[in-house]
């Protein structure tokens, strides 16, 4: 399967070649084409700028990579690796499959869909509902130092897929998507789309995957979660690509009045992953929870860097990441709490644990507050330690090798941040999925 | 097989990177399904054998030999001892919060398994319950985060509930008495006369301050602990003179010597 006759790498590239002579509704056609203008406009920011100290962009070659020609959606039957996750993953209220972006399989259950659910490709939601996809995409500005690749982002938008939940409406189960990379070589990208309306309730759980890759590939993501007044949206991204590929996903939450959204970011594959979130505290009394955990082995890098914008008074967020590294494994958290001079009587905390257990890798820690308000309540801190010894001593001494006392550690590490995770069938899989690469 | 179970021979112990033994030339003998009591005032050293019994990694042996079963188990690692057949009941087990005891004690019989050999879940969780049982503790015990806000006696039966599902041949138990109430005491006490009934091999070295809980576990041997050696050794009348007595008289004795 291949994308089209206009195939070849990001440099030769012009906005031509990156349509594929294909017809696409004028609301995406727009977007894509002002982002293209932006991304070729503006430089690859460096090690320079603080966002990217620790993680060298330049290094990688986006130049000579093949970009993934936005295409429409096909009705592909579930693949057996899809099919074999899902008999294990609890119910659900509907499946996407995408493939380098591409929406493969979409379903939902009839009944959530006479509820009037909407699931669908952003394609056609940009027939149907432009104008809630505009706002959403227009809210999600990340900072300068991010602009470059969101820009590349929307320049390749067309994939990724729209869950739109109406007022009051409360899902049964979680949404499953799963976004499958399998050409070496290729740069693509998806967006998940997630609007909730006052009073909805709405569950996702985005599942990265691929085999091992023998060149350099590079998956973009982004995500738009919206929550109205009293709307509740848990959001999972899991990660477990394969060797060979490296991600970068933004994700920006806005949380409107009494509100509350949780993003639950799990890496665990890939040569390097970051992740960027934002949780934008849009309405009094929003509620706003964000989890991480990550673990890394052999060279992997994973980078989180995240912003809890305090933008309305009474708001409450409170974000928990965790990372685990082993081998020449490294990381850096970057995150930053901002109160608006309005946000009064902000309720926020930042919490970033680090567990090291080798000598080589090596985890940075970078908490930060940026408080404009004078009544509020926040806290930030972060640790990187070790395991400890005694609780070493004493798993060993029931007979557990020392790499699986670690590894038991690590999971009693990750287990306050699981506990969190709201729905019991994909905290379920999210533990079987760590279980999985940790190897206990 | 006629070596003893246990066998420690001129046994020398300090804090790894510090001065100054501990234990100063330790001797004993433990036959197979033999329980001895090993009593001794404070800092005499009984915690630190332990310790270097199960291998921690804290101290430094520097003369003598400990053989289990024959083999000189010196330089095992402390997750081969366990294999091996050794188990230490903790003074002051560790806490692990985020792990649970079910899921933690599953590695373990794991671990001493071959691989394609391991217990599925539901044959664990029966052997469980059935220990649990044993030693009266609350089915959802095994839920709970290792040790994580245990009470003293909670730990303990732990202790026992862990020394009961990995069935070892020697069971060395540090202080295990020390702090429960006269209840909880017969519990446990009962839980280690049960495993050695169930196995007549069985080996236990019980470590302790206080003649009470030889109330309810007869020893075969008394041994007293004087400042990093075995001061004494007798049969189960020495605890009752230690009892009467006090340790002033062997201080003299060693002081004597």
């Amino acid at each position: 399967m291949t994308a089209g006759p206009a195939e070849s790498t990001l440099a030769a590239a012009d906005f031509d070649t990156l349509s594929g002579g294909l017809t696409e509704p004028e609301a995406i056609a727009v977007a894509r084409a002002a982002a293209w203008a932006r991304f070729t406009s503006l430089p690859w920011p460096t090690k320079k700028s603080e966002e990217w100290r620790y993680t060298d962009l330049t290094k990688i070659g986006f130049e000579a990579l093949t970009p993934v020609v936005p295409a429409p959606a096909t009705a592909e039957a579930l693949s057996a690796d899809v099919r074999e996750v899902l008999g294990r993953s609890g119910e659900r209220a509907g499946v996407v499959v995408l493939r380098e972006g591409r929406v493969a399989h979409l379903e939902l259950e009839p009944e959530v869909a006479r509820s009037g659910v909407v699931l669908s490709s952003i394609r056609d939601a940009a027939d149907r509902h432009p104008e809630v996809l505009r706002r959403a995409l227009l809210e999600a500005q990340p900072g300068p130092a991010e602009e470059k690749l969101w820009a590349l982002h929307l320049a390749l938008l067309g994939g990724g897929y729209f869950l739109y939940v109406p007022r009051g409406v409360e899902m049964p189960a979680p949404i499953h998507a799963f976004h499958v990379v399998e050409r070496a070589g290729t740069l693509s990208s998806a967006h998940s789309f997630v609007y909730g309306e006052s009073g909805a309730r709405a569950a996702v759980i985005d599942e990265f995957f691929s085999d091992d890759l023998d060149a350099e590939t590079v998956s973009l993501h982004g995500a738009t979660i919206t929550g109205e007044g009293g709307a509740g949206i848990d959001y999972v991204a899991l990660q477990r690509f394969g060797r060979g590929v490296k991600r970068f996903s933004t994700q920006h939450v806005v949380a409107g009045r009494d509100s509350r959204v949780v993003t639950f970011n799990v890496a665990l594959g890939g040569d390097l992953s970051r992740a960027d979130v934002t949780s934008r505290l849009d309405g009094p009394g929003s509620d706003s929870e964000m989890l991480a955990l990550w673990f890394g082995d052999s060279d992997q890098h994973f980078d989180h860097h995240t912003l809890q914008h305090h933008a309305a008074p009474h708001a409450h967020s409170d974000l928990l990441f965790k990372g685990a590294l082993t081998d020449a494994g490294s990381s850096v958290f970057r995150g930053l709490i901002r109160v608006d001079k309005g946000a009064q009587l902000t309720d926020a905390y930042q919490t970033n644990r680090n567990l090291l257990l080798s000598e080589r890798s090596h985890a940075s820690a970078l908490p930060n507050l940026e408080i404009e308000a004078d009544d509020v309540r926040c806290s930030h801190g972060a640790t990187i330690g070790q395991v400890e010894d005694g609780q070493l001593f004493y798993l060993m001494s029931r007979g557990l090798t020392r790499r699986q006392a670690e590894r038991l550690l690590v999971f009693g590490f990750f287990d306050e941040v699981l506990g969190r995770l709201p729905m019991e069938g994909v905290r379920a899989r999210v533990r079987e999925a760590i279980e999985e690469k940790i190897g206990l | 097989m006629s070596e003893p179970l246990l066998s420690i021979r001129g046994l020398r112990a300090k804090v790894e990177g510090e001065d100054g033994e501990i234990l100063r030339g330790v001797d004993l003998d433990l036959e197979r399904g033999e329980v001895h009591a090993l009593m001794g005032p404070n800092g005499s050293g009984k915690s630190t054998l332990a310790k270097v019994i199960a291998g921690h990694p804290a101290y430094e042996v520097t003369a003598g030999e400990i053989l289990f079963e024959g083999e000189d188990v010196l330089e095992l690692e402390p997750d081969e001892r366990s294999r091996a057949g050794i188990f230490l009941a903790f003074q002051y087990p560790a806490e692990v919060p985020g792990v649970s005891i079910a899921n933690f004690l599953r590695t373990a019989v794991n671990s001493r398994l071959g691989e394609g050999e391991e217990m599925d879940v539901f044959g664990f969780q029966r052997t469980l319950t059935e220990k649990m049982e044993m030693l009266k503790m609350d089915p959802g015990f095994a839920a709970r985060y290792l040790n994580d806000g245990f009470s003293g006696g909670e730990k303990k039966r732990n202790e026992i509930l862990q020394m009961a599902v990995l069935r070892p041949a020697l069971g060395v138990l540090d202080e295990t008495d020390s702090g429960l109430d006269i209840d909880a005491l017969k519990i446990v006490a009962s839980g280690v006369n049960r495993l050695s009934e169930a196995d007549e091999a069985l080996g236990v070295l019980l470590i302790t301050h206080y003649k009470r809980i030889l109330n309810y576990i007869r020893p075969d041997r008394v041994h007293v602990m004087m400042a990093g050696r075995i001061a004494e050794s007798g049969g189960a009348s020495l605890a009752d003179k230690l009892e009467a007595e006090g340790y002033d008289w062997l201080h003299r004795a060693v002081a004597a010597v």
